[in-house]
C-alpha cells in the first residue's frame, strides 16, 4: 500500500466491498460505545483516510504488551486497519538494527512532524538522570522527551507506560514513572492493563483514523468506552454477589457453582477495564470466567496494594482496604449504574471524540 | 444471567419494546431511521431470547457474506429489523435492532456501484473475445 492510497482504495484492491467496511464500522461504533448512527460516517471517513505514521518505543517493559497486541484473531478488516497504520519504528519488529534503526527513527520523525502517533510501552526510569535504561546510548527519558515533542498524541500502552506498573513497585529502584508524569504538553491516552486488551488499542486507532480525534477519556486519561465501568459491573457472577453467594476457597462447592470470587480477593469492584465485556483470545474468556479473581492490573500501583488473595472487605493491606470499603458501599446499584452510564455515553456523543 | 436480569428481565424487555415503538413513530412521521445496539446493553441470553420471541419473525430474511456472515431478518413488525454481524471466525461482533425501510447494510454502496459499472462490461462475450485475442 502506498502512502497516497486511501483505505477505500486498498480494500477495493483486496476485494473487500464497502459493505465490509460499513460492517467493520458498525462493530467499532459498538465497541467504542458510539451510537450506531455514527457507523456510516465512520465508514465514509475511513474510506477516505490515508496511512498514519506510528512510532512505537519500548522502555522498561517485558514485551508482554506487544505480544498480546500481535496475537489478534484471524485476518479481519480490523487487522487490515493495522496494515493501514504505518508502524514505522518498533525495535522488536523492525528488520533494521543499530545505526540503521536510529536513522530510520530520525527520518520518520522528520517526515511526519506533528502528525505521527507515539506509542509507548514500559515505564520510564527517571532516577539518576535515567541511566537505568538506555537505547543506543540514549536514556528512555531523553528519547521520550525528544520524540513526544513532535507527536500528535501519545498512547501509553499497558500499566507500566500509563502508571509506572511493576517497575514502579516498592522500592522502585529505578525511579520508574508513567508517561503522563513526564509529558505534559501533548494529548495522552492511557491504555492500562498487564497486558492491555488488544481491542482497546484498535478502537483508539480506528477512532483517531476515522474522526481525526481521540476518544472521550476519563479522569485517568483512559478511553471511557472501555474503562467507564468496573469489572464487577460487567461480571456474569455479579448476581451471586448480590445474593451473598461467595466461593470461600478455589475448590469448594461455591467455586464449583461459579459463585462470586470477592472473598478470594477479586479486585473487580474497584478495577476499571473491559475484560468482562470484550474478553480475551477472540472473546473466549477472561480470568474470572476461568475461576480466578481479578488482580486489578489496570489500576495504578496494583502491585503494592496488598495480596491478590485478600478480600477487599477484609484485607489488612492499606491500599486495597480503603478502596474496598468504598467499593462495598457502592456496588449495590452498580449494574443499573453501568447500564445508565453506558447509555449516557452513547446519548451524549453526537460528534465523538476530543481534539488531539 | 447478568445483574440486570436479576432486577427484572420483563421490565427491561418492555422498556426496549417501548423504545422500538418510539423509533417506529419517528420513522413513520419523520422518515427518520434509528437503531439500538444490543451488545452495548447488559442483557442476558434469556433476555435477548425473550426480546426476539416477542418481536417475532416477519417476511424477509437475508444473509450477507462480507468479512464474515451477517444475518438479517425483519421481525413481525414491518420496519423493525434484527441484525447480527459475525467476523470470519464466527464470533458475533455486533447485534442490532434497526428501524428502517431497508437496513443500511443491505444497500449497495455508491463506490461499489461505480466499480460494478466499470467491471460489468468485462463479462460480455465481446470482452471475452478481446481478452482471448490479446492472450
Amino acid at each position: 500500500m502506498t502512502a497516497e492510497e486511501t483505505l477505500g482504495d486498498m480494500l477495493a484492491r483486496r476485494g473487500f466491498s464497502r459493505r465490509s467496511l460499513l460492517k467493520f464500522a458498525i462493530a467499532m461504533t459498538s465497541s467504542l460505545a458510539l451510537p450506531p448512527s455514527a457507523a456510516p460516517a465512520m465508514a465514509a471517513n475511513l474510506a477516505k483516510s490515508k496511512r498514519r505514521s506510528v512510532i512505537w518505543l519500548s522502555f522498561q517493559e517485558c514485551t508482554g504488551c506487544l505480544e498480546t497486541l500481535l496475537r489478534s484473531a484471524s485476518p479481519t478488516i480490523e487487522s487490515l486497519m493495522f496494515d493501514f497504520i504505518s508502524l514505522d519504528y518498533q525495535e522488536s519488529l523492525m528488520a533494521a538494527a543499530g545505526a540503521a534503526a536510529e536513522r530510520t527513527l530520525r527520518e520518520v520523525v522528520a517526515a511526519n512532524k506533528g502528525e505521527y502517533l507515539l506509542a509507548i510501552d514500559g515505564s520510564i526510569p527517571a532516577k539518576d538522570g535515567g541511566v537505568y535504561s538506555l537505547t543506543g546510548g540514549r536514556s528512555n527519558l531523553d528519547m521520550l522527551s525528544e520524540i513526544a515533542a513532535d507527536a500528535k498524541a501519545v498512547l501509553a500502552i499497558g500499566t507500566c507506560a500509563a502508571y509506572g506498573g511493576i517497575p514502579k513497585a516498592y522500592p522502585n529502584p529505578t525511579g520508574a514513572v508513567g508517561v503522563e508524569d513526564l509529558v505534559s504538553n501533548k494529548p495522552i491516552v492511557n491504555i492500562p492493563g498487564c497486558p492491555p486488551v488488544p481491542e482497546v488499542l484498535s478502537g483508539v486507532l480506528v477512532h483517531f483514523v476515522s474522526f481525526g480525534t481521540l476518544p472521550e477519556l476519563d479522569d485517568r486519561k483512559r478511553p471511557l468506552a472501555y474503562f467507564g465501568t468496573t469489572i464487577h459491573d460487567q461480571c456474569y457472577r455479579r448476581p451471586f454477589y448480590d445474593q451473598g453467594k461467595f466461593a470461600k476457597s478455589f475448590d469448594d462447592e461455591g467455586a464449583r457453582q461459579g459463585w462470586c470470587l470477592f472473598e478470594l480477593g477479586c479486585k473487580g469492584p474497584i478495577t476499571h477495564n473491559a475484560c468482562g465485556s470484550l474478553k480475551w483470545n477472540g472473546g473466549t474468556s477472561f480470568p474470572i470466567e476461568s475461576g480466578h479473581g481479578c488482580l486489578g492490573c489496570s489500576e495504578p500501583d496494583f502491585w503494592d496494594k496488598g495480596g491478590f488473595y485478600t478480600s477487599l472487605a477484609g484485607g489488612s493491606e492499606v491500599g486495597w482496604r480503603n478502596a474496598g470499603v468504598a467499593a462495598a458501599i457502592g456496588v449495590a446499584g452498580g449494574a443499573a449504574a453501568a447500564l445508565s452510564a453506558r447509555s449516557k455515553v452513547k446519548a451524549d456523543k453526537a460528534e465523538p471524540g476530543i481534539e488531539p | 444471567m447478568t445483574a440486570l436480569a436479576a432486577f427484572g428481565e420483563d421490565g427491561l424487555v418492555d422498556a426496549l419494546l417501548m423504545q422500538i415503538a418510539g423509533l417506529l413513530g419517528r420513522l413513520a412521521e419523520h422518515d427518520e431511521e434509528g437503531s439500538i445496539d444490543l451488545r452495548g446493553l447488559p442483557l442476558s441470553a434469556s433476555c435477548i431470547a425473550d426480546l426476539e420471541k416477542r418481536l417475532g419473525r416477519g417476511e424477509v430474511t437475508a444473509v450477507i457474506e462480507a468479512a464474515g456472515r451477517s444475518t438479517i431478518h425483519e421481525t413481525s413488525f414491518p420496519g423493525v429489523w434484527w441484525i447480527s454481524h459475525a467476523d470470519e471466525s464466527g464470533r458475533m461482533i455486533a447485534n442490532l435492532i434497526e428501524v428502517a425501510l431497508v437496513p443500511m447494510i443491505l444497500r449497495a454502496d455508491p463506490a461499489d456501484i461505480i466499480l460494478s459499472q466499470r467491471r460489468l462490461p468485462g463479462c460480455t462475450h465481446v470482452a471475452a473475445h478481446a481478452r482471448a485475442r490479446a492472450a
